[in-house]
């Protein structure tokens, strides 16, 4: 247990809140509530105004040209025709970039870590290196007219050989994807004497696995406005999760960074699609240019080509156990596809190689990741981020285990989860409650009683699986987030912070978090969030970080504000600031007293104390060590789930019909229940997508999966109603001892559908997306 | 060539291309952001609207071809400023998350529950089938639903 | 989207002559569900869309002993349609099958039929029924017969000035019939489906029996094998698999990004099988 920064924290009772200065606010009335977000008000009544909402007079239309081709040089670009044609403003290419280098390693942050760093060109120079990379830039009066110019812009390519799988970028005479090679990033994690262990084990288990390239797939494609407002700053106006890219914005075009302003808008999903930079830099380069203001929406056709991908893997494991069922060592060799470029591919990696074992106890383990470069488009940060694929291999290889030992998929599980104390095998101590074994309790009970198959060729089984994913950024990072938090003379309330909301209720929560803490009705808050210039900055909206970082920054702010208040409020009432508080709009003394707010904040102003507060939460830090050596505390903590399914395998076909999902996850502390459930619902979901259909599916490196008529996502028949189980151990790090739950839901369901397939049929499939045509196959159907 | 349009209940006479399709019309056009540009084949149902009382892809109509016929958006719900009872339910249950979805699931539920007034949640399913959602899982949404309908029978 | 000119004629010779005049330049908008994607992704460019949905072809009725539907009959009239439901239920099963609830409000018979998907549903089962198009120009109408309209993928004999008027089919009363259809997700278009239609002698036996698979070639074609390994024989349950297991090595489907060639075969056996076996059971609910 550790207090955060500012002396919010809880001790013995979770229910207590230890607010600043030793104030107790229990019970809690808004935090813990059922309470209807705000934006989902505006939002059934189609009045967000959505990045691509937004129309602006004399707006011009920006397109990116692509190349069609996965691997080639450039032998040139003629831009004449394209330039002449009518309504075309400009048509920009490499040389017009003023610094054409994009750093993509770690979105938003404001630490560099050297084995990260990673970068590309905002428009290709002489190579192309995947296919939808773009290449040239256009603007016109009307997106017919871009198009057109983008059609007659003449690229001379030069097709080159391209490699377009990891394990052969690898090989000695692979083609080159970039002069240094074809290896992108490499780490090993050594612990204990894995040899020892496997020759002393009464079971080794053996498994490959392959995971896929999948897409974000969020409804919004990628979107943005730009302009370059009155007083010149560069503005742009887009759906993204990181509004701290002005700062690459700025460095392309070469203007001070505080020239440039982000205004990130209410997204339509993002899901880490929109981590790194999308249109910001175009926009910036094309309103620059022109003057004017610039509209720019990806197709569909667009986003599914080149934005990037999951990283696909391959997973090989060894896996050791006593006859009990303990693990005793993991022998680990993962192998990703970065494709073309770098973006967050080392990190994803790292993700990887720290989860690489699970939620248990592995006294010896040997983590082999190297992530390699392809002419396949690149990968990059998705929900899950590494920490994703690892769930197929090491939940795999537990049922294989509990199996060749005769022993229930469960009790393995619960024997060997890890315990606070436990150490990681990259040395990082669990500090926090661990409550797998109640999690995998409550998810298996909650299948209930089992579904009888439908058919003769139906046969119904049951798996499970369990994860732990990491919450706030890699400590290497120093990361940090900020927010602002201030009565108007009403009373009403304003909170202000950098953080963008990706849908999940980031901004919502924020609210009540400052009504917990301020006793407003939460009705009588304003929020307004993700403005670079405007709104103290918070940081990326990814990495299931926000209610974390934001929530702490907020409840700090918050809690600091509540002290100057009511210090004010005490000197009026004549009393001790033990004795009085705020609730209900209103000071309330220990007498029964009470105070207007309003007259309570005019007294402030007389008086010359703040009605505002600005905070800044800092998470833990540390320094980049090597893993191999053990390295302490690599991310700051943990969220551990554990999800059970039901379903029916078609044994004619292959087809497999979800039957029961229920997903339970220790969120440390549920802000808001019904948020936390549609994470936890929704994250299944996705994961569900993951394991059953979606693909991107490339020939050479050329996307054959560039529609939501092929790129398949599910749809409600696919299926069934997920049932969340909500656990709350108040042992998190954020605000009221809230874990993140962004992600977490998103890993377990692809192991624990393989595990019920192999439940049901006595088949084991090993590679996604378990498509019929590939369970059919495993049934042995095909050939 | 002008062309009247009936949406939610008013006539507008717009100058209309006839290669515009209605989701043009109404958001470049008109500034009627009501419905949301997801995929512009018609498989994602962001920009579904009724036409005639039935969903349509807005993305999929060209606009001439609506003239004289009533078009209802997500606004075109509301009663008197009033939410309609199933946006109400989709805030109750928590069946909104990006809501980038929710203009074409509400519409789309909406005139289900109209044709088929008592549903289980398995037909709402099957009724919600086009309309994808990348947030929400869908549970809440079938229970947005199935509540409204519900209540809507008393 | 490409400009181009648009006409809504009233009637159906006010079209025909906008045909014969643009001929090749022009394109039929019916439901749209079809073109419109195309149109929007500039796939196609024609310089004159004619836009049919005013012309009075949205009847469904018992013709001379025959099913007519109209082209402008919308798959969800065709799917609510009692008379279908009653006359030739396989259509009403095929109707409800066809892509999403927005598909189905305006997507139409004619238009499914002419854009001549090999996956679709209504091409499937119009070459189950043993339909009849009738396909009317400036220069006078013809009747053809549903084997020799569908000449390859996403191509009919139908000629740039002509227009598909309406389509019709024996009724199947006494027969039983099914579709099966498999997608990697419903709603999409199938990677294989089998329709069948079955009738039952007095006897017991198979009387006749029609099969009709879809996904596997560039159009949807009968097999005949099938059909006469179960002419004569008991629908035991036994020998429709038998018959089914023919269906396989009728079928030499290719490989795309959704599947294999050889899982298509697979599934071509057991849609088979499974079609069958629903419509012999149909068959046998039937009253004497």
């Amino acid at each position: 247990m550790r207090m955060i920064e500012g002396g919010h924290g809880f001790a013995g009772d979770p229910r207590a809140v230890g607010g600043v200065g030793g104030h107790i606010g229990a019970p809690h009335s808004v935090v813990g509530q059922r309470v209807v977000r705000h934006d989902a008000r505006d939002k059934v009544q189609a009045a967000t105004a959505y990045a691509g909402d937004w129309a602006m007079p004399g707006m011009l239309h920006g397109v990116v040209v692509r190349s069609p081709y996965p691997s080639a040089r450039i032998r040139g670009i003629d831009t004449t025709k394209a330039a002449a044609m009518r309504g075309v403003a400009c048509v920009l290419t490499a040389r017009d970039v003023p610094r054409n280098t994009l750093m993509t390693d770690v979105p938003g942050q404001t630490t560099t870590v050297g084995p990260l760093r990673a970068k590309l060109h905002v428009l290709a120079e002489d190579r192309v290196r995947h296919q939808g990379e773009p290449v040239a830039l256009v603007a016109a009066e009307t997106l017919e007219q871009a198009r057109d110019a983008a059609d007659a812009v003449e690229v001379d390519y030069e097709p080159r050989p391209g490699v377009f799988d990891a394990e052969q970028a690898l090989a000695p005479d692979a083609p080159k994807v970039h002069d240094e090679g074809n290896l992108l990033a490499h780490w090993r994690i050594a612990r204990g004497d894995v040899d020892a262990a496997f020759a002393g084990a009464a079971v080794v288990v053996e498994g490959e696995y392959r995971t896929q390239f999948v897409d974000s797939a969020y409804l919004e494609p990628e979107t943005g406005v730009a302009w370059i407002d009155s007083d010149g700053v560069i503005t742009i106006r887009l759906s993204t999760q990181v509004i701290e890219h002005f700062r690459d914005v700025a460095d392309v075009l070469d203007v001070p960074q505080n020239r440039v302003r982000v205004i990130g808008a209410y997204l339509g999903g993002g899901f880490g699609g929109k981590e790194d930079v999308t249109v910001e830099v175009y926009l910036g380069l094309l309103a620059v240019k022109t003057g004017r203001p610039v509209k720019m929406v990806w197709t569909r056709q667009e986003s599914l080509l080149a934005r990037a991908k999951r990283h696909p893997y391959r997973l090989r494991y060894r896996t050791a156990a006593a006859k009990t069922g303990e693990i005793l060592a993991q022998d680990v060799e993962l192998l990703g596809d970065s494709g073309a470029y770098a973006y967050l591919s080392a990190l994803v990696l790292l993700y990887s190689t720290v989860t690489a074992c699970g939620p248990y106890r592995v006294p010896a383990a040997r983590v082999q990741a190297r992530v390699a470069y392809t002419n396949n488009p690149p990968t990059s940060a998705m929900r899950g981020f590494g920490a994703m694929q690892t769930v197929f291999g090491y939940e795999s290889q537990m049922d294989r285990v509990a199996r060749a030992l005769g022993l229930p998929p469960a009790d393995v599980r619960k024997a060997n989860a890890l315990r606070r104390g436990d150490t990681l095998p990259v040395g990082q101590v669990i500090e926090t409650h661990c409550a797998l074994p109640e999690l995998i309790d409550r998810a298996w009970a909650g299948l209930g009683a089992p579904t009888p198959p439908r058919a003769p060729h139906a046969k119904v089984g049951r798996g499970l699986a369990c994860n732990l994913q990491p919450y706030g950024r890699i400590v290497w990072l120093h990361d940090w987030a900020s927010a602002w938090v201030g009565f108007e003379m009403d009373g009403s309330l304003v909170v202000r912070c950098g953080c963008p909301d990706v849908g999940g209720g980031q901004a919502s929560s924020l609210c009540q978090i400052a009504a917990e803490v301020l006793g407003v009705p939460i009705d009588r808050i304003s929020v307004h969030i993700a403005d670079s210039a405007l709104t103290p900055l918070a940081g990326t909206t990814t990495a299931s970080r926000q209610l974390y970082m934001s929530g702490n920054a907020t409840l700090k702010a918050s809690g600091e504000l509540r002290e100057q208040i009511l210090g004010v409020a005490a000197k009026l009432l004549e009393t001790s600031v033990a004795d009085v508080d705020l609730a209900g709009g209103e000071v309330r003394a220990a007498d029964g007293r009470t105070m207007p707010l309003r007259q309570v904040l005019a007294a402030c102003a007389r008086m010359g104390v703040p009605r505002s507060h600005l905070a800044v939460y800092h998470a833990p830090a540390g320094e980049p060590v090597d893993l191999t050596k053990g390295s302490g505390k690599i991310f700051p903590d943990y969220t551990f789930g554990c999800h059970a399914v039901e379903l029916e395998v078609d044994t004619e076909t292959g087809r497999v019909r979800l039957l029961k999902h229920v997903a339970a996850h220790d969120v440390g502390r549920a802000i808001n229940p019904m948020s936390v459930e549609g994470q936890i619902e929704g994250g299944a979901v996705q994961g569900l997508g993951y394991a059953m259909m979606e693909e991107v599916v490339l020939e050479d490196g050329i996307n054959l999966t560039t529609s939501f008529a092929s790129y398949l996502i599910p749809t409600t028949v696919d299926v069934p109603d997920v049932e969340a189980i909500v656990l709350e151990s108040g042992e998190g790090l954020g605000p009221f001892g809230a874990r993140g739950i962004g992600e977490p839901p998103i890993g377990p369901p692809a192991a624990a559908v393989a595990n019920a397939i192999e439940d049901a049929t006595g088949a084991r499939v090993t590679r996604l997306p378990m498509t019929p045509e590939r369970v059919a196959r495993a049934l042995r159907l095909l050939t | 060539m002008t062309t009247r349009l009936l949406i939610n209940g008013r006539a507008r006479d717009v100058d209309v291309e006839p290669h515009r399709t209605l989701l043009e019309v109404l958001r470049d056009t008109l500034g009627i952001f009501d419905a949301k540009e997801g995929c512009n084949e018609g498989v994602c149902g962001a920009c579904t609207v009724l036409l005639d009382g039935r969903p349509v892809s807005s993305c999929l109509v060209l606009a001439v071809a609506t003239r004289g016929k009533p078009i209802t958006t997500v606004r075109g719900l509301e009663r008197d400023g009033d939410l309609h009872p199933l946006q109400d339910a989709f805030l109750r249950h928590g069946a909104v998350q990006c809501g980038f979805c929710t203009p074409g699931m509400l519409l789309t539920a909406y005139a289900f529950v109209e044709a088929h007034p008592h549903p289980d949640r398995a037909a709402i399913r099957e009724a919600l089938e086009g309309n994808l959602c990348r947030c929400t899982g869908y549970t809440k949404i079938v229970d947005a639903v199935e509540d409204y309908a519900r209540n809507r029978c008393g | 989207m490409q400009p181009f000119e648009y006409a809504a004629p009233a009637s159906v010779d006010e079209a025909l002559a906008l045909l014969a005049r643009h001929g090749a330049d022009a394109k039929v908008l019916a439901g749209g569900q079809s073109l419109v994607p195309l149109l929007n992704y500039r796939l196609a460019r024609p310089r004159f869309v004619v836009d049919v949905n005013d012309l009075p072809l949205d009847e469904i009725r018992v013709d001379a002993g025959r099913v007519r539907l109209g082209a402008l009959v919308r798959h969800s009239t065709l799917a609510a349609s009692a008379v279908v439901a009653r006359e030739c239920p396989l259509l009403t099963e095929a109707a409800a099958l066809i892509g999403n609830v927005r598909v189905r409000s305006l997507g139409t018979v004619g238009g499914s039929l002419a854009h001549a998907d090999p996956a679709a549903e209504l091409p499937l089962a119009m070459v189950a029924l043993d339909a009849r198009f009738e396909l009317r120009s400036a220069r006078g109408s013809r009747t053809v017969e549903v084997r020799d309209f569908f000449s390859g993928y996403l191509t009919t004999v139908l000629r740039p000035d002509e227009l598909l008027t309406s389509v019709d089919a024996p009724p199947t009363r006494g027969a039983g019939t099914a579709v099966e259809e498999f997608s990697r997700r419903p709603g999409d278009f199938a990677l294989v489906a089998v329709a069948a239609i079955v009738t039952i002698d007095r006897q017991g036996r198979v009387e006749n029996a029609r099969v009709a698979i879809g996904g596997i070639d560039g159009v949807p074609r009968r097999i005949p094998a099938v059909e006469n390994a179960l002419r004569g024989e008991p629908p035991a349950t036994d020998r429709i698999a038998r018959a089914a297991e023919l269906a396989r090595a009728e079928v030499t489907p290719q490989s795309d990004a959704l599947a294999s060639g050889e899982y298509r075969t697979l599934l071509a056996g057991v849609l088979t099988k499974r079609a069958l076996a629903r419509a012999v059971s149909r068959a046998m609910a039937v009253p004497a």
